[in-house]
């Protein structure tokens, strides 16, 4: 966890394993793209270690998305939940579909 | 960024000559790369600096056995120390461009607290020098044996950041070996 000099130190969350899975990388290869050691990776994904704005930049340039997509102080969800979400409003047709 | 003046120039031959010796050593010794490994060499390293601290007293008390007490010290010393800087890849003196943020920031930790030990460690010494000297002023093998424990203590603090880190860093993933 990076060092705050004073105050509790706020949590970050990061959905860096679910990308990395997701576009079948290593995490050696995410490494290799973003200058770190793979063990540094590992930190992040555990939630070990809180980037630097720059590595977060970075990152988020691997992932091609905007770094809020990436890290986030509130805990992600399952990708697939907010994908198809459950808790939208019912479908006026009855038949179970919904309408965006 | 160019390098400008003699530090810098110092620093970026220093980085160099440690990635080249990094890229050497990688390989090297890979069944005590695991954390347990590591560990039992940090334990085995602490058990020798207790033996060296032991000879600086004997010193005190016997001119004759303790220093070659001391040789044997060394012969403890050198092998396992040379292990550990290879098994935890020297991260404990890295220099800072040879490091990603991550290690910047473990090693930085652990350096500040080699420094407290080094600190609180060499006080002892000095303070014996200090007092028994003065108490007991023919004394000759209070030098000496003052000595001996000023390196120890010199050894203890210039060790516990890789120490340290050796203890503390996780097992090598299977995803970054295997890649």
């Amino acid at each position: 966890m990076s060092p705050v000099r004073r105050g509790d130190a706020l949590p970050i969350y990061n959905r860096i394993g679910v990308l990395r899975a997701e576009r079948g990388m290593s995490r050696a290869q995410l490494a290799g793209l973003i200058d770190v050691n793979p063990q540094t990776v590992g930190a992040l994904e555990r939630g070990d270690h809180y980037p630097s704005l720059d590595l977060a930049f970075r990152i988020s340039w691997v992932f091609e998305l905007p770094v809020e997509a990436i890290f986030s102080r509130t805990e992600f969800g399952p990708l697939s939940t907010e994908l198809y979400r459950t808790d939208r409003p019912p479908s006026t047709t009855g038949n179970g579909e919904s309408h965006a | 960024m160019p390098e400008t003046n003699l530090i810098e120039r110092y620093q970026g031959f220093r980085t160099r000559r440690f990635l080249q010796n990094e890229r050497r050593y990688r390989t090297w010794l890979p069944r005590w790369r695991t954390r347990s490994r590591r560990r039992i060499l940090v334990i085995a390293l602490g058990v020798t600096f207790v033996f060296m601290t032991a000879v600086g007293i004997v010193c005190h008390f016997d001119m004759v056995v303790g220093p070659l007490l001391w040789l044997p010290a060394c012969l403890l010393f050198f092998p396992l120390w040379t292990m550990l800087q290879i098994v935890s890849g020297r991260q404990g003196d890295a220099p800072r461009d040879a490091l990603d943020e991550w290690e910047i920031q473990q090693r930085n930790s652990a350096r500040s607290i080699g420094l407290t030990v080094t600190q609180l460690l060499t006080l002892v010494p000095a303070l014996y020098l200090i007092f028994v000297g003065a108490l007991d002023g023919d004394h000759g093998n209070v030098p000496y044996a003052a000595g001996l424990l000023v390196v120890t203590a010199l050894m203890v603090g210039g060790c516990t950041p890789a120490m340290i880190l050796g203890w503390t860093q996780p097992d090598p993933d299977p995803d970054d070996l295997a890649s």
